[in-house]
């Protein structure tokens, strides 16, 4: 029910109204004059006053501007005298809803009454529609901040280091992760360091350039950079980073830092461990080839005093060469353990890739030759006078080409004819390409992955498993690569890859 | 008397002829277990002086199948190896155990490096 209060000094109209409103379903209350309807007003606060104008005491314009100070929402309905236009204009200034002339007729009454009502219908579902409005307001936005916070405390609890940056380089957002890299307090950095203070060297540059858009660039691909933390300390670290866009508009950037120092540490202590386990490997694998050794030169003294006592000179040539190939055979055991213990700068000078090939392929080829063995030439004419280290090379492929042919004589099939292929090629950016293929034996998948990383050998009592260890060591060393292809039963080729310095 | 030498290293196979020639007998050589079986069958050598890890059949396979041939089981072998004694014993209990056939150990055992009297003194014993 709605509540209206009529605001009235003539007792006769209050009476009349309050029973006929009341009839039509109104709460009625009435007050005298201006003093006592602000009373009733103030304790039920009504919907609809109906306000005479002209009251002795207050006069009704006073009441009007009162009621709409306490409730605006308010529909005051003025009565007024007959054609008192310019009090019904002065009242519809101070807010009044609408006005009727006196004397009150039951039609206008009800016409005014009825838009009174409709207004407060109406300015009850816009309430509610604001109301609501605001909810959904106030929903979104916990739910807009709870997700900022969730990735807030992502980026926090992050173990990598994330810095982002304004369009500025202003620092924005700075991590745990990159206090610890980084070692300055967050409070020290978040909108006080600009990346110019933070950022190494080289990447300080391209974040630069990139949030000037001098270079067109917005992604930074992994790799690793080293850090100089705020204490000194060198800390390395894996790095990426972008350039962020707004509709084309620079508006800032990120960095991510992984700390690669446990990792590194890691790492060593497993390249200690293996170390340690291919010493022991490695040691009973010397015994045995030195025991070959060893029968060689025993060998080689007793033939050649036998030849000496019979005065017998074959006998003496193929003694002293027995003795001869041995102390060879330990000389280069020697070389391998020396070279793979210490570190050796490649020696660039002049040589020609080719002729070492070609001098290496004359080497075996009498231990090829004696085990039906052909040896394929395909070297690349184009390749000239170069700086290289030339005795890396001869190492390299010594090792590699008596790796083949022990591959093609440790082959136990019947109907192959044996070959071993030596290829050279030049590459462009300044690396020489050389391929030793054989088509021996082949390695199966368990052999490809221990070939390189212990002491490992096929050959039995025959080999060291240094070759290829070493063979890796100087390539490395040289700023080169080595990759292998090879099927089980079917042949083996590795493939070498070795800068060179000038070409004539 | 003829006696065959298996070994894949050509030092071996010089050092141990001239010893065995020294002490008056006649050596061939072969420098897989391939070569060798097909020597053996062509010269009948009377003694086998046979080295354990060999390209193309190895000295356990081919020990094991002259073991076990009837034509040659009675030819004596000398393993003359890199290789304890002990380890080759257990390969060859290994085969055993997997199921084949028993064979019985080898006339005698050297290691090397070997001293040239000891091997003639082997081979002496081994022939006698």
């Amino acid at each position: 029910m709605l509540k209206l209060l009529l605001i009235d000094d003539e007792e006769g109209i209050r009476k009349i109204l309050a029973i006929s409103l009341g009839k039509d379903g109104y709460l009625v209350s009435t007050a005298k004059d201006g003093k006592n309807g602000l009373e009733v007003f103030n304790r039920e606060k009504h919907s609809i006053v109906l306000l005479d104008i002209k009251m002795p005491g207050m006069d009704g314009i006073e009441v009007l501007k009162h009621i709409k100070e306490i409730h605006p929402a308010t529909e005051v309905i003025i009565i007024t005298g007959h054609g008192d236009m310019d009090t019904a204009i002065n009242a519809l200034k101070h807010d009044a809803s609408d006005f009727i002339n006196k004397p009150i007729k039951d039609e206008a009454l009800a016409i005014a009454l009825k838009r009174a009502k409709e207004r407060l219908s109406i300015r009850k579902k816009l309430k509610e529609y604001t109301e609501d409005l605001e909810h959904m307001v106030k929903i979104a936005t916990e739910e807009v901040k709870r997700r900022a916070e969730f990735q807030n405390k992502l980026i926090t609890i992050s173990n990598d280091g994330i810095i982002a940056t304004d369009g500025w380089g202003n620092i924005i957002t700075y991590n745990q992760g990159a206090e610890i890299i980084f070692g300055h307090r967050r409070n020290k950095v978040i909108r006080k360091m600009n990346i110019a203070d933070l950022y190494p060297e080289p990447i300080k540059e391209e974040f630069i350039q990139g949030l000037h858009q001098e270079i067109a660039i917005d992604h930074f691909l992994w790799r690793e950079i080293s850090i100089v933390s705020k204490d000194g300390e060198s800390v390395p670290t894996r790095f990426s980073g972008s350039i962020l866009f707004e509709k084309n508009e620079v508006i800032g950037s990120v960095g991510f830092f992984r700390d690669l120092r446990e990792v590194k540490r890691l790492q060593q202590e497993l390249i200690k461990s293996e170390r340690l386990a291919a010493t022991g490997q490695t040691v009973a694998g010397l015994a045995h080839y030195i025991k070959n050794i060893l029968i060689g030169l025993r060998g080689g003294i007793y033939v050649t005093n036998i030849a000496l006592a019979k005065n017998n000179t074959e006998k003496l040539k193929s003694g002293w060469s027995m003795i001869e190939r041995n102390v060879n055979r330990i000389t280069d055991l020697v070389l391998d353990l020396l070279s793979y213990s210490k570190e050796r700068k490649p020696e660039f000078e002049d040589c020609y890739p080719n002729e070492i090939a070609e001098e290496v392929c004359a080497l075996l080829e009498p231990k090829a030759k004696e085990n039906h063995i052909n040896i394929i030439r395909d070297f690349d004419d184009s390749i000239g006078k170069v700086s290289m280290d030339s005795q890396a090379i001869h190492r390299i492929l010594l090792n590699l080409v008596s790796n083949a042919i022990d591959a093609c004589i440790f082959d136990s099939s019947d109907k192959k004819i044996w070959a071993v292929q030596i290829n050279t090629a030049r590459e462009h950016n300044h690396m020489i390409r050389m391929d030793v293929s054989d088509n021996g034996f082949g390695m199966d998948e368990g052999v490809k992955k221990k070939l390189f990383t212990s002491f490992f050998s096929t050959k039995g009592g025959k080999g060291t498993g240094l070759g290829l260890l070493v063979t890796q060591k100087i390539i490395k060393e040289n700023g080169g690569t080595i990759s292998v292809d090879s099927t089980d039963g079917v042949g083996s080729t590795f493939t070498i890859r070795l800068p060179y310095r000038g070409m004539e | 008397m003829k006696v065959l030498i298996v070994d894949d290293d050509a030092d071996v196979r010089v050092f141990v002829s001239t010893v065995v020639e020294e002490n008056n007998h006649t050596s061939i050589v072969a420098k897989n277990g391939e070569e060798a079986l097909a020597k053996i069958k062509e010269e009948k050598p009377d003694l086998v002086i046979l080295d354990v890890l060999m390209p193309k059949r190895s000295g356990i396979k081919l020990y094991r199948e002259l073991k076990t041939d009837d034509s040659y089981k009675k030819i004596p072998i000398i393993m003359l190896s890199g290789i304890a004694k002990r380890t080759f014993l257990r390969s060859q209990e290994a085969l055993t155990e997997f199921g084949e056939e028993g064979v019985p150990e080898p006339e005698a055992y050297l290691e090397k490096p070997v001293e040239p009297e000891e091997l003639a003194e082997t081979i002496k014993e081994t022939m006698a």
